[in-house]
C-alpha cells in the first residue's frame, strides 16, 4: 500500500464472495478409510514409516476425538488411544483423489489453484455471468456430492466461501467435518468474534506475542487495528499492510511464487550409520534432486548441504559455481565437495541436499567438451529407461539399494512434483 | 500397528462389469480363489490406477466384511494379483462412531 494511503481507513470488501475453498477432511486418513471399509469408524493414524519412532502425519476424526494430534509420536498416540490403528502412507491413492478433486474443480472455472495436496481454491471471478449462475452455496454442496460419487461415500470436505482466499480458508475451518460456511462483509465481525488469534491461518505463538505486545488480543481488535500500527509496531514490514487488507476481505494471497530451490532430505534409517551408508544415502538424494531438477527444466549453479548429528548439532555449507549443472553425477560431485568438509564428531541422523541459483536448463545446448556431452547423453538415456521401466531401474552405482530405504513419501505444502513422484513411484 | 500380510501372488478372479452411461466399464471383482478358499467380496473401497514404468496397473481395495484385500489388475496382460490381506484383529469400534456418516 502506498505510504500516503496508510492513514486512510480501508473499508470491508463488500463484493459478493467469489472464492471457494475446498479442504478435504483429514485427507490421508479419510482416503485410507474409504479404501478399506473395515477401518471406517475406527481411530486411524497415518504415518510415513511403520516404526515405533514414527510420527502421525494425519489422524482420522475418530482419532482426533481421542486426543491424537498430527506430529505426535506413535508411543504418545498409542497411550492416548490404545485402539489406534497405524497405517503407512500410500501416495498413489492420494494422488488419485487429488486428480479427481482437480477434475471437479476445473469443471467450474479455469482459474483454480491447489494450495496443497488436500486444499484447493476455485476463483469464480468472470465466470458467474454465463457459466456458474447458481449461488456458490449450491455449487459447494454439489462439489461435496460429486466428491462422494466420484471417489467414495466416506469422502467428506469442508467448503468455505468468501471474497478472498484467506477468509475462504477461515470459513472452511469453521465447522469441521463436512461444513459449508460463507463469510461476507455482513457476518465478518460476528465470525471473528467467536475466534482466537491463533485460529487465524498464519498467526501462531510468535505472531500472537507480537500482536499482544501492541495490545491486540482478539481477532476483532486485529481487524480494527490501523494499518500503520500493524506495519510499524507489530510486523515492522509490509506484512502488516497485507494483514490489514487480508482481514478486510481484499485479495493479497494470489501471487505466484517462483521455484527458488530444489532438493530432498532424509532422516537416516540407521542412527549409527557408517560413512559408506551415509554416502550411499547422499548419492540417492542427489539422484532424486537431479530428477526433480530435470523434470522442472532447470539447471542449478549452487548447491547446499545440511547435516544434523545425533547430538542435535547441525552443520551447513553451500557453494555457488560459475557453470550450471543438472546431471546426477555433477550434483553428486558437488555435494561430495561439501560433504568432505563436515566435522566427523558424531553419527549423521539427517541429510539434506538442495540446489539453488536455478536457471533455465542448458540441456539442449551441446558443449564443446566431449566429456560433458557424454554425461548429458547418458543422463538423458537413463531418464528415458527409468521412465519406461519404472524409477531406479538403472541407477547410480553409489546409491545402489538406497531406494529400498528412502521411499517416496507424500509431499506436504507444494504439489509441484506430485505428478513426477507418483508416476515414477 | 496395521496387520497387513504381503502375499504378492497371482489369483483367479471372477469379476462383474457394469456399463455406466458416458463412462467406461466399471469392474467389480466378485469372487477370488486363493489358497483353496473362495472369498466373496462384498464392497469396493477404492479403485485407483497406478503406473509401473509404462504399465498401467489398477489397484482394487476390496473387503469381504471380515478382511481387507488389495488386488492389482495388470491392464497389459489382464492378470490379477493379490498383493496383501489385512488382518481384522482391529480393536472394536467405539459406540460413538458406530453410525455411518449422514449424507
Amino acid at each position: 500500500m502506498p505510504r500516503y494511503l496508510q492513514n486512510l481507513e480501508l473499508p470491508l470488501n463488500s463484493e459478493q464472495p467469489q472464492i471457494l475453498h475446498i479442504d478435504l477432511n483429514s485427507c490421508f486418513a479419510t482416503v485410507e478409510q474409504q479404501a478399506r471399509p473395515l477401518l471406517r469408524g475406527r481411530p486411524v493414524a497415518i504415518t510415513n514409516r511403520l516404526t515405533k519412532n514414527a510420527c502421525v502425519v494425519a489422524a482420522s476424526y475418530e482419532a482426533k476425538a481421542l486426543g491424537v494430534k498430527v506430529g505426535m509420536g506413535y508411543a504418545d498416540a498409542k497411550l492416548l488411544a490404545p485402539e489406534l490403528i497405524m497405517v503407512e502412507t500410500d501416495p498413489p491413492k492420494y494422488h488419485y483423489v487429488y486428480k479427481k478433486l482437480i477434475k471437479i474443480m476445473r469443471s467450474y472455472s479455469p482459474n483454480i489453484g491447489m494450495k496443497s495436496i488436500d486444499e484447493g481454491i476455485i476463483d469464480f471471478h468472470g465466470t458467474r455471468a454465463n457459466v456458474n449462475r447458481r449461488p456458490l452455496t449450491v455449487i459447494g454442496h454439489e462439489i461435496k456430492r460429486r466428491l462422494r460419487d466420484d471417489v467414495g461415500c466416506w469422502m467428506k470436505c469442508n467448503v468455505g466461501i468468501a471474497p478472498n482466499r484467506f477468509l475462504a480458508k477461515t470459513a472452511a475451518g469453521l465447522h469441521k467435518p463436512d461444513g459449508l460456511d460463507v463469510i461476507t462483509h455482513h457476518n465478518l465481525r460476528q465470525t471473528l468474534s467467536g475466534m482466537r488469534l491463533t485460529d487465524l491461518t498464519g498467526i501462531a505463538q510468535r505472531n500472537q506475542a507480537r500482536l499482544n505486545a501492541a495490545g491486540i488480543h482478539t481477532p476483532l481488535q486485529f481487524l480494527d487495528a490501523p494499518a500503520s500500527v500493524l506495519s510499524r509496531q507489530v510486523f515492522h514490514s509490509v506484512c502488516g499492510d497485507d494483514w490489514y487488507r487480508r482481514l478486510r476481505g481484499w485479495e493479497v494471497d494470489d501471487a505466484e511464487r517462483d521455484t527458488k530451490t530444489i532438493g530432498r532430505q532424509f532422516v537416516m534409517d540407521d542412527y549409527a550409520a557408517s560413512e559408506e551408508k551415509v554416502l550411499n544415502r547422499l548419492a540417492h538424494l542427489c539422484e532424486s534432486t537431479g530428477l526433480k531438477l530435470r523434470h522442472k527444466g532447470f539447471c542449478a549453479r549452487g548447491i547446499s548441504l545440511h547435516i544434523q548429528y545425533k547430538t542435535g548439532d547441525a552443520w551447513h555449507s553451500r557453494k555457488a559455481f560459475k557453470s550450471g549443472f543438472y546431471t546426477t553425477p555433477e550434483i553428486f560431485r558437488r555435494a561430495l565437495l561439501l560433504y568432505n568438509q563436515h566435522p566427523r564428531h558424531d553419527y549423521v541422523v539427517m541429510l539434506s541436499v538442495s540446489c539453488y541459483l536455478l536457471e533455465a536448463s542448458t540441456a539442449n545446448q551441446m558443449s564443446i567438451l566431449d566429456e560433458v556431452n557424454k554425461e548429458a547423453f547418458l543422463t538423458e538415456a537413463i531418464d528415458e529407461l527409468n521412465d519406461r521401466y519404472g524409477n531406479y531401474t538403472v541407477t547410480f552405482a553409489n546409491s545402489l539399494g538406497a531406494n529400498q530405504e528412502i521411499k517416496q513419501k507424500i509431499p506436504f505444502g507444494t504439489t509441484r512434483y506430485f505428478e513426477l513422484l507418483c508416476d515414477r513411484a | 500397528m496395521d496387520q497387513a500380510e504381503i502375499i504378492n501372488k497371482d489369483v483367479n478372479i471372477v469379476a462383474f462389469y457394469f456399463k455406466n452411461s458416458a463412462r467406461r466399464l466399471r469392474c467389480f471383482p466378485k469372487r477370488m480363489e486363493y489358497d483353496g478358499k473362495r472369498i466373496n467380496f462384498t464392497e469396493t473401497g477404492l479403485v485407483h490406477p497406478t503406473k509401473k514404468g509404462q504399465r498401467m496397473i489398477h489397484v482394487f481395495d476390496m473387503t469381504d466384511g471380515a478382511a481387507d484385500y488389495r488386488l492389482e489388475f495388470d491392464a497389459a496382460d489382464l492378470s490379477w494379483k493379490l498383493i496383501a490381506i489385512t488382518d481384522t484383529q482391529y480393536a472394536s469400534i467405539s459406540p460413538k462412531f458406530r453410525t455411518a456418516p449422514q449424507f
